[in-house]
């Protein structure tokens, strides 16, 4: 009897005590798997997963990418790759999920990652005898080690190594190509409009511009520094790379802004460029699209 | 006759200077006493000590031969009512509502009242004639209802103490005999000692059994109305000159306001009378 | 007038009338709260689960008792809180503005509670503990600043209260600044007040924790009245003002510190409900008391009730509808109150 959000009436407590203590004496050597996630904690869930519950963007791609998106039966409000995700219910969006509507789904696996996913949701889910994955990838290392995991985790093994391999090989290249490169860029990378934040040490972004061959200006302990004008003016970046969370108007505006500093290295040789914020902030496959977007930006000879 | 206050030796002050200065006299059951005496001569302050609502920085006061201190603060208000001064204009209470309210200090915890409670402040509505006027706000009221309002209100307390601070202050005189009226009644048919304050000089003769007259916080005179409504004495208290002569109605002094203009008129004729001599 | 109804309907009889009206629309409105939610289940099949007829779906089973009804059940102990909290705070003050955070608990729970967030502690007990901390704190402070003058003036509170709130919005904005991950849409959700944390065992600690605070408040009823007379006539009705005032100051700011700590800060319903039922009840304490009550925990529940299931994407924090709501309603009943 694996009977874990089974909740009788009231009447019954003394029932509902005994279930409960059963469930978790069971839940142990019945069918299902025991595994660690990336936060250590154990978790037991099925074999074959069947119906899962994506609580970020990021996994939603992971798991379309893997190939497995039709046992996606959930996702977030931002879950916009590929286009398919769309289609799928929402469970509202990853920093407030609606538990109800996550229960009534009936997922028999929710994945989750640290950095977003209120803890408090996670907790009461697992309460709700729904198992909870959690993921928390920092780097690209880790982004690949997520999807190996996750590919293990839906029984999808084979199409999680081929999508490694493809990723570290990618990695290899531009490493290589950049190694080439006799100087580094001086980058600035701005994520926003007002303020002004980059992204300094521990970041993905500070990874992936220091893989790309250029040299972050923003890096530093602060893992999202704020900069006034005065400041970026004053680093003198050769290549300023915005973001774009925002509409396209605003872009333009923000790289009009830019231009009247025509001290600056960047603005002189032209190169202010914008790219697709989804391609930086989630620690999925197009990770990798980021790196080589980045490395024909920073390296435009030798991509 | 038993005594129903004394007060003795009471010094009070908001400041360095006392605004009541060593005050010594007591009130016999039974009593209608009236405080007089000319704005800031401490009357205020002095009912205020007496009904409890400031504790005096010297000096006793006893009350039905208790000293007040000892009393617990519904016991105190059950032997002592006060109607102030300025009574709040903005109460969203019914009349019914404030009346009732006067049992307080007889309720237990849980303050629901009881039957007899509601007859109770029916009488005391019925006495002050404010009976028709139950379901009306207290702030729709005119002055002279809400005034009638809150002695019901006091009546209804049941105290053996009734103290007013000027209740006929804004009242227009056929309002300021019904209430003084009132609590001649009440002192008469309910034996209840009533102390009050009063400007009106004649309005105090009229009811008063004993007068007490204050000035800078310092007793200047006490007893009936014929000791202490004297040309001399009310000079001192309101430096200004007065007539005082006898009341057609009762034999009680009726003090009489003389306007400057007449005063110096008349002193100028007496002046030429003597040159003329 | 008939001289017999010259006293009004004696007040046993209509603190149970007013209880049991009140009460009927609690049960309705908590009847709605766990059979609505933002997923589509037919109210036959919610009844019956209600009602035990069938064995029920483990899934619907899970939805209503486990995250709807402790929803309800907290929504509902917020919603008393904060409406009381307001009701005595009108009285005592004597301001119609009062509202449960004069006092500054607002600030320094948030204060708290941004620390705790920003300190990566647990919802629960880590920041609650925080933002009851800081509540408690501003409080002490308020009122050690309304009484460095000798007697405590209630338009010295409120100065202090809303000096202390003030300074505690600046921290709170610099604390704000600081933050740029994800825990600012923890402190942002908190700030506008939301219940999507409840959870059984919290909302029963917080019941212990409010009973009592009703049950005491409900016995200040009639010094509350009195009090309505002026500071001077209430103390010769034989209520200790100063003490009253404390004891209701105290009291009341610690339940509702002890509700903020769990909800985050919910505006306007600490203004619009004790209002509204003053309209229609008068101003007896000992008949508002129940009915805020009954009827605070009623309008939160229905609130929450439009958070959860209104937006198509999932629910928005409840605080945006109480004061969406709030405001126009509290400006219909000012219109109706100046007639």
């Amino acid at each position: 009897m694996f009977s874990n959000h089974q909740w009788p009436t009231r009447r019954r407590l003394f029932t509902v005590f005994i279930m409960l203590m059963l469930c978790l004496l069971n839940t142990r050597d019945s069918e299902g798997k025991v595994a660690r996630d990336q936060l250590g904690r154990t978790v037991s869930v099925p074999d074959h997963p069947v119906r899962i519950v994506s609580l970020a963007p990021s996994i939603t791609e992971i798991v379309f990418a893997l190939g497995e998106g039709n046992r996606l039966k959930g996702v977030t409000q931002h879950c916009d790759f590929p286009a398919e995700a769309r289609a799928l219910p929402q469970v509202g969006s990853y920093v407030h999920l609606d538990l109800e509507r996550i229960v009534a789904l009936k997922p028999d696996l929710c994945i989750a990652v640290r950095d977003g996913n209120p803890r408090h949701v996670v907790d009461k889910l697992e309460e709700l005898g729904i198992p909870v994955y959690a993921v928390d990838p920092r780097n690209l290392d880790t982004a690949v080690n997520t999807v190996l995991e996750l590919g293990q985790l839906l029984g999808a093994t084979p199409r999680a190594e081929a999508l490694a391999d493809s990723m570290r090989s990618r990695i290899e290249r531009v490493k290589m190509s950049a190694a080439r490169a006799d100087q580094r860029p001086r980058v600035f990378f701005q994520i926003g409009i007002a303020p002004i934040v980059s992204a300094g040490d521990n970041t993905v972004i500070h990874e992936l511009i220091t893989m790309a061959g250029g040299n972050n200006l923003a890096a530093g302990s602060l893992p999202y520094p704020r900069f006034s004008r005065e400041q970026v003016v004053a680093l003198r970046p050769e290549v300023l790379i915005i973001t774009s969370m925002t509409k396209e108007q605003d872009l333009d505006q923000v790289r009009n802004a830019w231009q009247q500093y025509d001290s600056l290295p960047a603005v002189r040789n032209g190169r202010i460029f914008v790219v697709d914020a989804n391609l930086f902030d989630r620690p999925t496959p197009r990770l990798i699209d980021g790196l080589e977007t980045l490395a024909a930006i920073i390296h435009p000879e030798l991509f | 006759m038993k005594t129903a206050l004394a007060i003795k030796d009471l010094t009070h002050g908001y400041g360095r200077q006392p605004v009541v200065n060593g005050v010594t006299f007591s009130i016999s059951e039974g009593e209608f006493f009236i405080i007089i005496g000319p704005n800031g001569s401490g009357k205020t302050t002095l009912v205020r000590a007496i009904s409890g609502a400031i504790k005096p920085q010297t000096g006793q006061v006893q009350i039905l031969g208790r000293p007040l201190q000892t009393f617990s603060r519904k016991g105190l208000a059950r032997n002592i009512a006060l109607v102030p001064q300025a009574a709040p204009a903005d109460v969203p209470f019914t009349v019914a509502d404030v009346v009732l309210m006067g049992r307080s200090p007889h309720l237990n915890l849980l303050a629901i009242e009881k039957q007899e409670d509601l007859e109770l402040a029916e009488r005391a509505m019925a006495f002050t004639h404010v009976r028709h006027l139950a379901q009306r706000r207290l702030d729709q009221l005119s002055a002279g209802e809400r005034q009638r309002v809150l002695i019901a209100r006091a009546i209804c307390q049941q105290p053996r103490i009734m103290v007013l601070d000027e209740p006929t202050a804004p009242l227009d005189l056929a309002h300021q005999v019904h209430i003084m009226d009132l609590l001649e009644r009440l002192r008469t048919e309910e034996n209840i000692t009533i102390v009050m304050v009063s400007h009106d000089l004649n309005l105090a003769a009229m009811y008063a059994d004993r007068l007490l007259l204050l000035k800078d916080g310092i007793l200047i005179s006490l007893g009936q109305p014929s000791e202490v409504l004297t040309f001399e004495t009310l000079e001192r208290a309101y430096g200004c000159v007065l007539l005082v002569d006898e009341n057609p109605v009762k034999k009680v002094p009726r003090v009489t306001l003389v306007p400057n203009s007449i005063l110096s008129a008349r002193f100028r004729e007496a002046e030429a009378g003597c040159s003329e001599k | 007038m008939p001289a017999t109804t010259s006293l009004a309907q004696p007040v046993l009889r209509r603190i149970l009338t007013v209880s049991l009206l009140m009460g009927s629309l609690l049960i309705l409105s908590a009847f709605l709260g766990v059979s609505i939610g933002s997923t589509d289940h037919s109210l036959s099949r919610v009844l019956a689960l209600l009602f035990s007829l069938t064995d029920a779906d483990p899934t619907l089973s899970s939805i209503v008792w486990r995250i709807r009804l402790p929803r309800v059940l907290l929504a509902a102990l917020v919603g008393s809180t904060l409406s009381l909290g307001g009701l005595v705070f009108q009285a005592l003050l004597r301001n119609p503005l009062a509202e449960p955070y004069i006092l500054g608990v607002s600030g320094g729970s948030a204060v708290g509670a941004i620390a705790g967030i920003l300190l990566g502690l647990s919802p629960f007990p880590g920041v609650a503990f925080l933002a009851f901390a800081g509540s408690m704190a501003t409080l002490f402070l308020v009122l050690v600043i309304a009484s460095a003058r000798a007697a405590m003036k209630k338009d010295t509170l409120i100065l202090a209260g809303v000096m202390v709130n003030a300074f505690c919005s600046s921290v709170i904005m610099f604390l704000i600044s600081l933050t740029q991950d994800s825990r600012l849409h923890n402190i942002l959700f908190w700030l506008m007040g939301d219940l999507s944390m409840s959870d059984t065992n919290r909302t029963l600690f917080l019941l212990i924790a409010l009973l009592p605070c009703f049950a005491s408040l409900f016995l200040l009823a009639r010094p509350m009245n009195v009090l309505l007379m002026g500071e001077e006539m209430a103390a010769n009705m034989g209520v200790n003002v100063r003490v009253m005032s404390v004891a209701l100051l105290l009291v009341t700011s610690f339940m509702v510190s002890a509700v903020v700590c769990q909800a985050g800060l919910l505006g306007f319903v600490g203004l619009v409900v004790p209002h509204l039922l003053r309209l229609l009840l008068g101003p007896d304490h000992r008949v508002l008391i129940p009915a805020c009550i009954l009827g605070g925990a009623s309008y939160l529940v229905l609130c929450d009730l439009l958070a959860r299931s209104l937006p198509a994407q999932g629910e928005m924090p409840v605080g945006v509808i109480t004061a969406m709501l709030g405001a126009p309603l509290f400006i219909i009943l000012l219109q109706r109150s100046r007639r």
